[in-house]
C-alpha cells in the first residue's frame, strides 16, 4: 500500500504533512513542535485539564472541542482544526470570544486560558449551558465564575465550515509504523483479520493516553473514522442504531431532539460523561471495547437491553450488551472481530427510564456508582424491570434480586424501597479511592429510590444539576 | 535625598490616580490570544529534550540502571546519572541559607521518596528521551517506606514554617480549661495536598560559557539566581532568568526545584540548550506539597460564652532529609481573644518529598481546625456562631497583646452576614431542607492572614518625551502584578498609566523580591512607589534649582507631580511638564531608585493582619451523601485596594481553594510502596466549574497607616482561610454530623 500524506485544514489553511510524519503522534506535540503553535498548552497530557483544547470545524457547521493531547495526527486527516492562534476578528484583533473573556477577568495565570477560549468559541454557535461547555477545562486560579459570566456575555455566532482537503488516503506509513484509514467495512474487517494486534482507534480517549502520557509508538493502528458504516446514526420506531465510531457529541445532539422516555435521562447522563472534549472524540464502541466496570455508558446499555452487532470477514452476529461484557475489562470479541453498531430498543410511552451517576466531582470524574433502570409500567403495575449497576462489582451487572421485587409489583415508592433493600444481595462493592463499599451499598439504594422521584416529581431537580 | 511630598500624601485619594481603579488585566489580551509565552514555549535553536527517570519506590537505593539500552536508543544523546554528571560547586544537601532546601540532583544512588529523580535522559526528541528513560528499567534495593503520620516516631521541632517558633503561649491554658464551664476537645485530620498549578514546572536552559540563560517559572528570581549561582559556582549576575508569566505557582515555584536544576545540569552536560518539563505525575514529590496534619484543639469557655483557653497542637510531617513543618497552630495566635493561648507543633519524618509553602501555609490548615472547633464551642454554648465570634472578638492580638495596625473584621462580619442572610439561620442543625428534600446548612468561618513585607528594589526613569519607565524584576503568577504594580508606578511617577512603560519578569531588572506570603504587591509596590518618588524628587530638584523654571525656588516640599507635570503645591497653575524640564536641562532622561522593607518600628508596635468573614451554604443529599456548596459569601478587609477587579479575582480563587480543601483535595499514598496513587488531575481532584457555587466577595473598606506607606495588605491567600471551615461548619449544620477528617467525603455522611 502506498504511503500517503496527512492533510488537514489548520486555522483556515490546508496543510500537508511530510510523508514520514508519524500519524500516531499526538496532535498537541505536532502543534507545539513542528507547527510552532505554542499557544495551545500541555497541562496533564491525559485529557483531564483541557489546557490543550482545540476545536474541530465540522462540515455541518458544528464546532467540536477536543483534547489535542489525546488526538492522533492521523485522526485529523481530511478534517479542519482551529487553535487559539486562529481566532481573530475581521480586523485581525482578538476574536470577540477572547476579548470578552479578558474583559470579564476570565484569566489569572492564563495557562488554562487558550483551552478555555477554544471551549467558549465552540460553545457560541449554540445556546447550550456554559457549565456544560466548561466541564473539561480546569482552572486553578479564577474560581470559574468570571469565565461563566464572560461566556454569558459572548454573542452567538454562526459557524462557517472550513475548507477540508478531499482525500481517499487509506494508509500513512512512518518508519516502523502503519496507520490505516480504511474507507469501508470490508476494508476494515480485512485489516482486522490481518492485524489482530493492531490498535483499533475510534476516538482515542483511551488509546491516545498511551501515546500522550506513556509515549508509546504503536506499530499498527487501524483508525475507524473513515468507515461510513461505523459513522451511521439512525433512529426509527424500532430502535436507535449507533455506529460504533459515532462520537458521543453526535449521539447527545440526536438524543436531545428525540421524543422518547429514553432521551432525557440518556442525554443527562451523557452530558456528564467526561467533558465536551471527551465527547468530541469518545465513542460507544470504545466504551464497550474497554469494558470497564465503571464505564459510564454500560449500565444504561444493559438496562435498556441494548445489543451490539459484531462483524468479521466470516460472519456477522448480534448479541446483548449484557452478554458481551464478560468480566473485568473483558468482552466477547474475537481477535478478528469488530463492534460495528449498538442498537438500543425504543422505550414505550409509559416506560420509566432513569440513568444515574454518582461521582465525587461533578464533571470530569468517573463513576463511583452508576445505576440505570428501565421499567414497563402498565396500569399501575410493573410488568418488566431491568436494573443495571456499575462500580459495584468487577463488571457492570444486573440487579436480579431487586428486579424480582419490582416485577409484577405495584408501581409505588414502597415497591421501589423494597427493591432498593434487595440490592444488597445483588452487589459486592469494594472500598477504593472513590468511596467505601458500605457507602456504595447505601448510595446504590439511594439511586434506585431516585428512579421513583425522577418519574413522579420531574419538577424537582436532584442536586447534581446545579 | 529629601523625602518627596508624594510619599506623605495618601496616593489613592489623589484625583486622577491609577491606584484603586478597576483596570482589566493588562496582560489579559496576550493570554486570551495565546500570545503569552510561558517557559516551555521557548524553543531555542539546537534544543534537546530532557526527561526525568523517577523512582517508583519511596526508600532504598537504585541498584542498577540499564544505561546501555537507554544510550543505544535512537535519538538519545546522553544519560545523566550519579556517576555521569557535571560537577557541582556545592553539595545539594548543604543548607546554604534558610530557604535553601535540600535538592535531589543525582548526588548518589539513595532514594528518599517516590518520584525522586534517579537519572535524566537527554535526546533529540521528547519521544526518544521518554523511551530512553523507560529503557533504564531501574532495579532497586528496597527499604520499608515510612508513610504514616501516626506510626512514625515524633519529636518537637524548634521552628516551623518559615522559621517561627514551634511553641508559643500566653497565660495558663490548663488553668483556663479547669476554670471553664464548657469545654471542647477535638482532633482534626487534614490530608496531604499538592499545589498542582496548571503549568507544570519547566525549564529551558542555555549555557554560554559561564553565563546561563533560563526560561523558567519563578516566584523569586533573585533567590533562584543565588541558589543556582552557589550550585554551579558562577556569579548570580551571570544567570539571566526570564519568567514573564507563571502558569500558577501557589508556593511550588518559590524556590528553584531539583528538576529545574537538573535541566541546567543536563544542558551543561551536553553543551546544548535543553528543555525539561515535568509530567503531571512527576509533580507529586520533588516540587513540594502541603503536609498532612493531625490537630488537637482544646477550647474552654465560661458560662457566658467567653473563651477561657485555646490550646492548639499540630502533629505534622517533614521529609526524612529536610525540615519544613506546616505551621498550622499559628492560626490560633491572632483570631480570638482568650486569657490563655498555647500553640505547639510536633513533627515526624516520612519518606516523601519535602513539604513546602502551599497557598496559605499554616493558616489554611490551622484555620479549618480552629474554625471547626470554634463552631463546636458555639454549639456547646448554645450560641449562634457569629454571636460567639463577636463575643470573643480580639481587640488586640491575643498572643502578643499588641494593638492591630488596623482591623475591620467587625465590618466584615456585618457586611458578609447581611449579604448572606445569616440572621435567619436556625440554631440547631438539620433544620433546613430545600424543595428536593436536600438537607441545607449554613456555616461561617473567620479568615485571617498576616500582612507581611519583604525586600525589593525598583528603578524609575522619566524620559524627555514625557513618558516614564518603571523596572522591577517582579513576578506575575496570575495575581495581576503586571497590572497592579503598573498602577502604583503610574501614581508614583505622576503619569497616566498609558504613559508608563512597565518592565518586569526578568532577573536583570532590580530585585522585585518574592511573590509569596501575599506580600508581593505591598513589597514590590512600595519599591515601585519609592522609585517613583525618588525620580520625581530628582526632577523637582532640577526644576526648583533652575531660575528659568516656573518652579524655581518652590522648594522640594512645595511641588506636586501629576499628569506629567510638576506644579507648585500652593499654586498648581504654576508648573511645567516633565518633558520641558528635561529638555531645558539637556537630559535624555532622569533616573531614580527605590527600595522597600518592613518597618521594624511599626512591626514591633503593631500586629498586622488582613481579616475576613466567609459564609457558606451547602446542600447534602440525605440518601447519597452528596455534598454541594451552593453559596459562598466572603467579606474581606485588607487595607488599600490597588485594583478591585484583581483583588476580587484573588478572593474568588482563594475561596475556591477553601472549598477544595474542605471537600476534594487529598493525595492518597500506597502504604506499601510509598507511591501516591492519585498522582494526576483525574484522580487528585481540584474543583471543576460545576463544583463551584455562586461566589461573592465583598471588599470591606480599611485604611492602615502602619503596614506601609500605601496601606497595602495581602489578598492572595486569605480567601482559603475561613472558607474551608465555613463549609465544614455548614455540613454539620445541614446534617448534624461533625466530620473532623478533611476532605469531607460522601462516605462520611452515610453509614
Amino acid at each position: 500500500m502506498a504511503s500517503e500524506q496527512i492533510s488537514f485544514c489548520l486555522n483556515g489553511q490546508v496543510v500537508v504533512l511530510p510523508p514520514t510524519t508519524s500519524a500516531a503522534s499526538s496532535l498537541l506535540d505536532w502543534l507545539r513542535g513542528p507547527a510552532g503553535l505554542r499557544g495551545t498548552k500541555e497541562g496533564c497530557a491525559e485529557g483531564d485539564c483541557g489546557a490543550c483544547t482545540v476545536a474541530l470545524e465540522e462540515p455541518d457547521g458544528a464546532r467540536v472541542p477536543i483534547n489535542a493531547c489525546l488526538t492522533l495526527l492521523g485522526q485529523m486527516h481530511g478534517r479542519a482544526i482551529r487553535t487559539v492562534e486562529g481566532l481573530r476578528d475581521a480586523a485581525g484583533g482578538p476574536h470577540p470570544v477572547a476579548r470578552i473573556l479578558a474583559e470579564h477577568d476570565g484569566t489569572q495565570c492564563g495557562f488554562c486560558t487558550p483551552g478555555i477560549v477554544m471551549s467558549a468559541w465552540a460553545a457560541v454557535t449554540g445556546d447550550g449551558d456554559p457549565h456544560e461547555a466548561l466541564a473539561g477545562n480546569l482552572c486553578r486560579c479564577t474560581g470559574y465564575r468570571p469565565i461563566v459570566a464572560a461566556m454569558a456575555a459572548m454573542p452567538r455566532e454562526v459557524a462557517t465550515p472550513a475548507p477540508v482537503p478531499a482525500s481517499t488516503a487509506a494508509c500513512f506509513h512512518a518508519p516502523g509504523q502503519a496507520f490505516h484509514l480504511p474507507r469501508g467495512l470490508h476494508a476494515l474487517l480485512s485489516l482486522r483479520a490481518a492485524h489482530p494486534d493492531a490498535w483499533l482507534l475510534a476516538g482515542g480517549t483511551d488509546l491516545g493516553l498511551r501515546v500522550s502520557e506513556h509515549r508509546e509508538r504503536p506499530p499498527e493502528v487501524i483508525c475507524l473514522l473513515a468507515v461510513p458504516e461505523l459513522q451511521a446514526l439512525h433512529i426509527d420506531a424500532h430502535g436507535i442504531r449507533i455506529g460504533a465510531a459515532v462520537p458521543y457529541h453526535r449521539l447527545l445532539a440526536a438524543l436531545r431532539g428525540l421524543d422518547d422516555p429514553i432521551a432525557a435521562p440518556f442525554a443527562r447522563l451523557l452530558a456528564r460523561l467526561g467533558s465536551a472534549q471527551i465527547r468530541g472524540l469518545g465513542t460507544l464502541g470504545g466504551n464497550l471495547g474497554t469494558a470497564s466496570p465503571i464505564g459510564d455508558m454500560l449500565p444504561p446499555l444493559v438496562a435498556l437491553g441494548a445489543e451490539v452487532t459484531i462483524a468479521s470477514l466470516c460472519a456477522t452476529r448480534r448479541m446483548a450488551v449484557e452478554a458481551f461484557l464478560t468480566g473485568y475489562r473483558t468482552n466477547a470479541l474475537a481477535p478478528d472481530e469488530v463492534v460495528t453498531e449498538v442498537i438500543i430498543p425504543r422505550a414505550g410511552p409509559g416506560d420509566v427510564v432513569a440513568m444515574e451517576k454518582l461521582s465525587r466531582r461533578h464533571d470530569q470524574d468517573i463513576t463511583a456508582v452508576g445505576l440505570s433502570a428501565w421499567l414497563r409500567v402498565v396500569e399501575g403495575r410493573i410488568r418488566a424491570a431491568r436494573v443495571a449497576l456499575g462500580g459495584v462489582g468487577p463488571r457492570v451487572l444486573r440487579a436480579t434480586a431487586a428486579e424480582h421485587v419490582l416485577m409484577g409489583a405495584p408501581w409505588s415508592l414502597e415497591t421501589v424501597r423494597a427493591a432498593a433493600r434487595m440490592l444488597d444481595r445483588d452487589i459486592a462493592p469494594l472500598d477504593d479511592l472513590r468511596g467505601s463499599g458500605a457507602w456504595r451499598r447505601a448510595a446504590a439504594a439511594g439511586l434506585l429510590e431516585r428512579v421513583w422521584w425522577r418519574a413522579t416529581r420531574p419538577d424537582v431537580e436532584p442536586m447534581e444539576a446545579l | 535625598m529629601s523625602e518627596n511630598t508624594l510619599a506623605q500624601a495618601p496616593v489613592h485619594l489623589r484625583q486622577g490616580s491609577s491606584i484603586g481603579q478597576p483596570l482589566t488585566r493588562r496582560d489579559g489580551v496576550l493570554k486570551v490570544t495565546g500570545g503569552a509565552v510561558y517557559a516551555a514555549d521557548n524553543h531555542p535553536p539546537g534544543l534537546l529534550h530532557a526527561v526525568l527517570a523517577v523512582s517508583t519506590i519511596a526508600r532504598g537505593r537504585v541498584a542498577a540502571l540499564d544505561l546501555a539500552a537507554a544510550r543505544a536508543h535512537p535519538g538519545v544523546v546522553e544519560v545523566m546519572t550519579p556517576g555521569h554528571k557535571p560537577a557541582l560547586a556545592q553539595d545539594p544537601d548543604e543548607k546554604a541559607g534558610p530557604f535553601a532546601f535540600r535538592l535531589d540532583l543525582l548526588q548518589d544512588d539513595r532514594v528518599r521518596y517516590a518520584n525522586q529523580s534517579i537519572a535524566v535522559v537527554i535526546a533529540e526528541t521528547i519521544e526518544a528521551a521518554t523511551e530512553g528513560a523507560a529503557l533504564l528499567a531501574p532495579r532497586y534495593e528496597v527499604e520499608p517506606a515510612r508513610m504514616d503520620l501516626h506510626d512514625a516516631e515524633s519529636f518537637f521541632p524548634a521552628v516551623v514554617g518559615a522559621g517561627t517558633p514551634a511553641a508559643e503561649h500566653h497565660g495558663d491554658v490548663d488553668a483556663g480549661m479547669a476554670a471553664a464551664a464548657v469545654r471542647v476537645e477535638a482532633t482534626y485530620d487534614t490530608s496531604a495536598q499538592y499545589h498542582n498549578a496548571m503549568e507544570p514546572h519547566a525549564i529551558v536552559a542555555v549555557w554560554d560559557g559561564d553565563k546561563l540563560r533560563l526560561d523558567t517559572p519563578s516566584q523569586g528570581m533573585a533567590m533562584a539566581q543565588a541558589r543556582i549561582a552557589g550550585l554551579f559556582g558562577i556569579p548570580p549576575e551571570n544567570i539571566h532568568i526570564r519568567s514573564p508569566f507563571l502558569g500558577g505557582g501557589f508556593g511550588s515555584k518559590g524556590m528553584i526545584s531539583g528538576p529545574q536544576v537538573l535541566g541546567i545540569m543536563a544542558a551543561k552536560l551536553v553543551g546544548r540548550p535543553v528543555k525539561l518539563v515535568l509530567r503531571r505525575e512527576q509533580m507529586y514529590g520533588p516540587v513540594g506539597h502541603r503536609a498532612p496534619t493531625r490537630q488537637t484543639l482544646r477550647l474552654g469557655a465560661d458560662a457566658g460564652g467567653a473563651l477561657t483557653a485555646i490550646g492548639h497542637h499540630t502533629k505534622t510531617a517533614s521529609s526524612s532529609f529536610d525540615d519544613f513543618f506546616e505551621p498550622a497552630s499559628g492560626a490560633s495566635h491572632s483570631l480570638y481573644a482568650s486569657p490563655a493561648i498555647a500553640t505547639s507543633h510536633e513533627g515526624v519524618r516520612l519518606d516523601t518529598g519535602t513539604p513546602l509553602f502551599m497557598r496559605a501555609p499554616g493558616e489554611a490548615t490551622g484555620s479549618i481546625a480552629l474554625e471547626s472547633a470554634i463552631d463546636e464551642m458555639a454549639d456547646a454554648c448554645g450560641m449562634d456562631p457569629l454571636t460567639f465570634r463577636l463575643k470573643n472578638y480580639a481587640e488586640v492580638e491575643p498572643i502578643s497583646g499588641k494593638p492591630f495596625s488596623s482591623k475591620a473584621l467587625r465590618q466584615c462580619y456585618e457586611q458578609g452576614a447581611a449579604r448572606f442572610g445569616w440572621a435567619s439561620r436556625p440554631l440547631a442543625p438539620r433544620m433546613m431542607r430545600d424543595a428536593a428534600g436536600m438537607l441545607v446548612g449554613w456555616g461561617m468561618g473567620t479568615a485571617t492572614f498576616p500582612a507581611l513585607m519583604f525586600q525589593a528594589k525598583a528603578r524609575a526613569t522619566l524620559r524627555r518625551d514625557g513618558t516614564g519607565l518603571m523596572e522591577i524584576g517582579a513576578h506575575d503568577m496570575g495575581q495581576g502584578a503586571w497590572t497592579a504594580l503598573a498602577q502604583i508606578a503610574a501614581d508614583g511617577l505622576g503619569l497616566d498609566i498609558d504613559q508608563v512603560e512597565f518592565r518586569s519578569g526578568t532577573s536583570d531588572l532590580p530585585d522585585g523580591g518574592i511573590a509569596g506570603g501575599s506580600a508581593h504587591t505591598a513589597t514590590a509596590g512600595m519599591a515601585v512607589h519609592g522609585a517613583g518618588a525618588d525620580v520625581i524628587a530628582r526632577l523637582a530638584e532640577l526644576a526648583t534649582g533652575d531660575e528659568r523654571s516656573p518652579l524655581f525656588g518652590a522648594g522640594n516640599a512645595g511641588v506636586v507631580a501629576r499628569g506629567g507635570r510638576l506644579s507648585r503645591r500652593d499654586d498648581e497653575a504654576r508648573g511645567e511638564s516633565y518633558a520641558d524640564i528635561l529638555d531645558r536641562a539637556g537630559l535624555a532622561g532622569i533616573e531614580g531608585s527605590g527600595g522597600s522593607a518592613a518597618n521594624p518600628v511599626a512591626q514591633s508596635a503593631y500586629a498586622m493582619h488582613a481579616h475576613g468573614a466567609v459564609f457558606a451554604e451547602v446542600k447534602v443529599d440525605p440518601d447519597l451523601g452528596q455534598i454541594r456548596v451552593t453559596r459562598l459569601v466572603g467579606a474581606f478587609a485588607a487595607g488599600t485596594i490597588i485594583n478591585p477587579r484583581m483583588v476580587r479575582s484573588q478572593y474568588y480563587g482563594g475561596m475556591i481553594w477553601g472549598l477544595s480543601f474542605a471537600l476534594l483535595e487529598k493525595a492518597v499514598t500506597d502504604r506499601r510502596s510509598g507511591r501516591i496513587m492519585n498522582a494526576d488531575l483525574g484522580e487528585y481532584h481540584v474543583p471543576v466549574n460545576a463544583d463551584v457555587p455562586s461566589v461573592e466577595a465583598i471588599l470591606v473598606e480599611e485604611r492602615d497607616a502602619h503596614v506601609n506607606a500605601l496601606g497595602i495588605k495581602g489578598v492572595g491567600e486569605i480567601g482559603i482561610t475561613g472558607t474551608a471551615g465555613a463549609i465544614a461548619n455548614a455540613v454539620w449544620h445541614a446534617t448534624g454530623r461533625r466530620v473532623r477528617q478533611f476532605p469531607i467525603t460522601l462516605d462520611r455522611l452515610i453509614d
